[in-house]
């Protein structure tokens, strides 16, 4: 047990050195063609956009996108789970053709794989009880507002909110959640995927106040792979276009594709 | 070599500062409402009311046999879907009163007991009032047998009350955490909230002796 995990380790480790050290393999679309599948590295540790369904396959945002552009272009998919720290090893190394991993579009990464144009998007924004009459920061002042401790929404929320604001800071989503669910604060800066939670559990008792910042994500393809690109970005245009990703959008996170998504390119 | 870098907590020591100081004045209050229903528990327990009795030993053993974490939940998430809804410090207050109040009143229920039923006989034969012989007789002498671990009790106490960070009051444990969020130097952060809790701690320790040698340092015949 202890050899075999070892072994794996060692191999596990020398793959991605290899991954790392070896040259850069360009998708080459022709080669995807005719083997008539499309390999897809995505996260199934990252709900609702990455996850293991019930009997262990990944499924969640990323697998339906994932799905949608093996069917757009007219081949199998095979989904390669990934972690995050692997995934972009994994691209770089012809081990997948590309990624739907939900990869945040920065301009660091984006010097080491091509992003396609934004497939999804995770933004921070100021909910609250829709009795609260609040839409921009100054408002927040004398408010009480639950965040979680040293998250995005924290630094977020800190920022921006005025000095009579009582920011109350508590130690997991969860607990901030429970804050607002309690009504023991009116207001939580909190991320478009806790949000779509909240309202799966609560109806309509809580709306947005305004937005704090937002993050974009991009299929990535290895650099040079430009067929393979003009294809990913075409799914993507089309499927935004004719409410494919609203409907998967709507599925996981409970509302259509945001509209931050659709404008960033 | 790990390189210490102080300088982070000394920039935001008034945070710190401000933590300690709700530490402080919540373990106060705590432990003065908390005194107040230990004694009231511990007569309670040693009336002699029968339905009295398993009321608050009904109280005693839920408090005694649950986690503080989620008597603290409890208190501030639970509470406001039957319309009590209060503020961090003022439900981490009340979680430690009950808290405390719990494990008091078994201390001093001890202390109570401890007192021979002689000496209140004495008292009556030395015509003391009802009131009279409460006082002098029965929970003076008992807090005096018990004062060293109601004193621990209450220092367990300050310290149980880092616990409630967990619903954002802002005591020291807190500020800590946040300021740890901002700097990531948490060792020396935790170095300087430990050194923090054992001063106050001390501190604490060292007022119980001042309290005792002036209300309980009489010569005691037994």
């Amino acid at each position: 047990m202890t050899l075999n995990r070892r072994l794996f380790t060692t191999i596990a480790a020398s793959a991605l050195a290899l991954g790392l050290a070896g040259a850069t393999l360009a998708a080459d679309l022709a080669d995807i063609e005719s083997a008539g599948t499309v390999k897809v590295g995505m996260l199934v540790d990252f709900p609702p956009f990455g996850l293991q369904d019930n009997s262990g396959n990944p499924d969640g945002y990323d697998a339906d996108v994932a799905k949608a552009l093996g069917e757009y272009l007219g081949m199998d998919t095979q989904i390669v789970p990934v972690t995050g720290p692997n995934r972009i090893p994994y691209l770089l190394s012809g081990q997948v053709d590309v990624l739907v991993a939900s990869l945040g579009i920065t301009e660091e990464r984006a010097q080491k794989v091509d992003f396609s144009d934004p497939y999804a998007g995770i933004s921070i924004a100021v909910y609250g009880d829709k009795g609260v009459d609040v839409s921009e920061a100054a408002g927040l002042d004398g408010q009480a507002i639950a965040v979680t401790r040293a998250s995005t929404q924290d630094s977020g929320v800190t920022a921006v909110a005025p000095e009579g604001t009582q920011i109350q800071r508590f130690d997991d989503d969860a607990t901030a959640v429970q804050a607002l669910m309690s009504g023991q604060v009116k207001l939580i800066g909190a991320s478009n995927i806790i949000m779509a939670q909240i309202t799966q559990a609560t109806g309509d008792r809580f709306d947005k106040k305004f937005d704090l910042s937002s993050q974009v994500q991009g299929i990535a393809v290895a650099p040079g792979s430009d067929a393979l690109l003009d294809k990913v970005n075409a799914f993507v245009g089309q499927a935004t276009e004719d409410g494919t990703l609203d409907g998967i959008h709507e599925k996981w996170l409970g509302e259509p594709l945001p509209d931050f998504v659709k404008t960033a390119k | 070599m790990y390189q210490f870098n102080f300088q982070p907590v000394f920039d935001s020591i008034d945070l710190l500062l401000n933590g300690a100081w709700l530490t402080v004045r919540l373990s106060l209050m705590a432990m003065a409402a908390g005194l107040v229903v230990s004694v009231l528990g511990a007569v309670g327990k040693t009336s002699g009311i029968r339905a009295l009795r398993v009321l608050i030993d009904i109280y005693v053993e839920v408090i005694r046999n649950t986690p503080f974490l989620i008597q603290i939940f409890f208190i501030y998430f639970g509470l406001p879907a039957v319309g009590l809804s209060m503020s961090p410090d003022s439900a981490a207050l009340l979680a430690l009163v009950i808290n405390v109040g719990a494990y008091g009143t078994e201390i001093i229920r001890s202390g109570i007991e401890s007192i021979p039923r002689g000496q209140i006989e004495a008292g009556r034969a030395l015509g003391l009032s009802p009131v009279q012989i409460f006082r002098h007789v029965v929970i003076r002498p008992a807090l005096r047998n018990v004062y060293p671990s109601l004193t621990s009790q209450f220092i367990y106490l300050m310290l149980t009350s880092s616990v409630v960070s967990v619903i954002s009051a802002n005591d020291l444990a807190s500020a800590g955490a946040d300021l740890n969020a901002r700097t990531f130097a948490s060792f020396e952060i935790y170095l300087v909230l430990t050194i923090m809790y054992f001063l106050l701690a001390l501190g604490f320790s060292t007022a119980f002796g001042m309290i005792r040698r002036v209300f309980f340092d009489y010569p005691a015949g037994r």
